[in-house]
């Protein structure tokens, strides 16, 4: 997990396994960025190589907890096998998911 | 990340490694490095001291030498100042040499004879004598031994017997005047050289050899019993010149030549490192102890939330008529957390049966509360009269991750079990199977997002089952693999449960997962299964 915060909208990129070993790193990266106070927060899913349950629940946290502070969260550059997890497990309601870039 | 849950796995491998057998083991290694350790410490102490007694003894060998050269120095002295005096031949003139030497001939004198000669043509005649009679008596060999001094720039020794004595026999010629000194000194009864008093033989057994040999036959005079040579041991040897031959010199050191220290450290170093091995046997064992302890309490603490787990599944499923149901859950890799996965059937009138699958993110304990929750809260609903839809509709606003940490994929459905008749509503959960005269497809169902994303309207999908068919629902366990995408573990579970169609529901899920799950699956597995039979 590694963040670019940029000016406006922030984000945050995520690579390889997003497992429940990996969840709580990727929890408090996107806290930190939260913290900032941008007013989008893009989390950038190409590099992502597996995501299981765990790992959508803490891109729900983040969705949620961003909402509370009026925060936007948008899934960018999400690969066909992870929308295809996102449409599985009904996540596609939840998520705003951006165009590639 | 997958490698950190592996590590995990090998932890605990090895932990249980440590468990059979292994702390005896460990104190054996322990034991053997600090035996060789020690060993190797005091041996070559050992061989120091045993360098530096050898270094002592051959200083002090030396010193002696030097003390028997100036001895054999003060026994020379007095025949060559005899030979200065030059007597003449005439009667009494051999006074001069009888007063010069006589002071040293007589008992407990270094002589016991003393003889001037003089060389007359091929013959020598003694022209005096002082002291007792010589040993060497055979005329023909006096002239002979006498003779042969003056070929000798020193003086020649030799060895005579007289009875028990033994005497050292010296001649010193002079090859100018022609005179020619002999002597003989008795070597004492008790064999002790009259040096040894000396503080450079204080420290040492020694046996001086007449010659070059070390011979019992050529022992001069020793300190120690003369049967108990050679001198064995830490040995030193030297040889002193004597005349026309040599004094060998062999000792011994009586005691350790070198600081006491030096000569303790070995068997201080075996004691220590002794005292050493047994401290950390017992820490080791201490320490093996506790984490066992810890272990147990660890395992305890995974066998108890397994073991709750279990108990939050249904003890017994319910029967309903015309229907074969199978269920199976395995957990994940043993010592791995539990998960949360889950499956319920309920009977809720004459012709209705609910049933329940569902799997919460996550594992350990937590995910366990939350799914316990989830089950409960679902079958209530179930069992109020809620339909499947409206049974998830109500938990989602029941559910939140933000509090919960966790998320829960649940299908709901309700059959009928004399029509066939099936509805569901999904919360992100894996779709079902439809297993229908041998070709098995995933039904299409209208999916919300999972319990705990936040409150949602779920939609109610309703299909038919005929009779034979099978509904075969499960969790992700089943399909996910870290290296692929989720088509084509669905794909692979559609294509077995087809290929097994044939059998009993029980076989049918057993066969499944046994197929499916490898032996290193980290995530648990719930199966959930029913055919329709004939009425």
């Amino acid at each position: 997990v590694s963040s670019t915060a940029d000016l406006g909208p922030c984000r945050l990129i995520v690579q390889g396994e997003v497992d429940v070993a990996s969840v709580p790193l990727l929890l408090d990266e996107a806290r930190e960025l939260l913290a900032t106070g941008p007013f989008r927060l893009e989390v950038d899913l190409e590099a992502v190589t597996f995501i299981d349950s765990s790992g959508l629940g803490a891109l729900v946290r983040v969705r949620n907890e961003a909402k509370e502070q009026g925060i936007a969260v948008t899934l960018a550059n999400v690969s066909d096998s992870t929308q295809r997890l996102l449409q599985l497990s009904g996540l596609h309601h939840v998520f705003e998911i951006g165009l590639d870039e | 990340v997958k490698a950190k849950a592996t590590d995990r796995n090998e932890t605990i491998r090895t932990v249980d490694g440590w468990r059979s057998g292994q702390p005896s083991r460990l104190a054996a290694r322990i034991c053997v490095l600090g035996l060789i350790l020690t060993v190797a410490a005091a041996w070559g102490t050992k061989n120091i001291d045993d360098t530096t007694e050898q270094r002592l003894l051959e200083q002090q060998t030396a010193q002696a030498g030097a003390v028997l050269s100036t001895a054999i120095l003060l026994i020379q002295q007095p025949l060559a100042n005899a030979l200065i005096v030059h007597p003449t031949d005439a009667p009494g003139e051999t006074e001069a040499f009888e007063k010069l030497i006589g002071g040293s001939v007589g008992t407990d004198k270094l002589f016991v004879h003393a003889s001037l000669w003089r060389k007359r043509g091929d013959g020598l005649s003694r022209l005096t004598a002082v002291g007792v009679a010589p040993a060497l008596s055979d005329a023909a060999a006096t002239q002979a031994y006498l003779k042969a001094s003056f070929s000798k720039a020193t003086f020649t020794v030799t060895r005579a017997t007289v009875g028990s004595q033994t005497r050292i026999a010296y001649a010193l010629a002079d090859l100018v005047t022609g005179y020619v000194v002999y002597a003989e000194r008795a070597i004492p009864a008790n064999r002790r050289a009259p040096v040894d008093s000396n503080s450079a033989f204080a420290d040492l057994n020694y046996a001086i050899y007449f010659g070059p040999k070390t011979e019992t036959s050529a022992l001069s005079t020793t300190d120690v019993d003369p049967k108990a040579l050679p001198l064995t041991g830490t040995t030193a040897t030297t040889e002193v010149p004597f005349g026309d031959t040599v004094l060998t010199v062999v000792t011994s050191p009586r005691h350790h030549l070198g600081a006491p220290l030096s000569q303790g450290l070995p068997l201080i170093l075996v004691g220590g490192g002794l005292i050493l091995i047994a401290i950390a046997i017992a820490t080791s064992r201490v320490l093996m102890r506790r984490r066992h302890e810890a272990e147990d309490s660890a395992a305890l603490a995974i066998g108890m939330s397994e073991r709750l787990q279990r108990a939050l599944l249904p003890l017994k499923i319910p029967a309903i008529p015309q229907l074969e149901v199978a269920v199976e859950y395995v957990a994940g890799v043993q010592g791995v957390d539990i998960g949360g996965d889950w499956y319920s059937v309920v009977a809720l009138d004459p012709d209705h049966f609910g049933f329940v699958i569902g799997d919460v993110s996550g594992r350990g304990i937590d995910a366990v509360a939350v799914m316990a929750r989830a089950r409960f809260t679902l079958r209530a609903y179930l069992l109020r009269g809620d339909s499947p839809e409206k049974a998830l509709s109500e938990s989602s606003r029941q559910f939140d991750i933000s509090e919960d940490g966790h998320i829960a994929t649940t299908m709901v459905g309700i059959g009928n079990w004399r029509t066939g008749v099936i509805t569901v509503a999904n919360a992100g959960h894996c779709v079902p199977l439809l297993l229908s005269q041998g070709d098995a497809r995933y039904i299409e169902i209208a999916t919300g997002p999972p319990l705990g994303t936040g409150p949602f309207t779920f939609a109610a999908t309703t299909f038919a089952m005929n009779e034979g068919d099978t509904l075969f629902c499960f969790t992700d366990g089943l399909i996910e693999r870290r290296t692929e995408d989720i088509d084509v573990g669905m794909e692979r579970l559609a294509a077995t449960v087809a290929g097994e169609g044939g059998r009993s529901v029980a076989q049918l899920v057993d066969i499944t997962v046994r197929t499916l799950r490898g032996e290193q699956a980290e995530d648990d597995v719930a199966v959930l299964a029913f055919r329709r039979i004939d009425s």
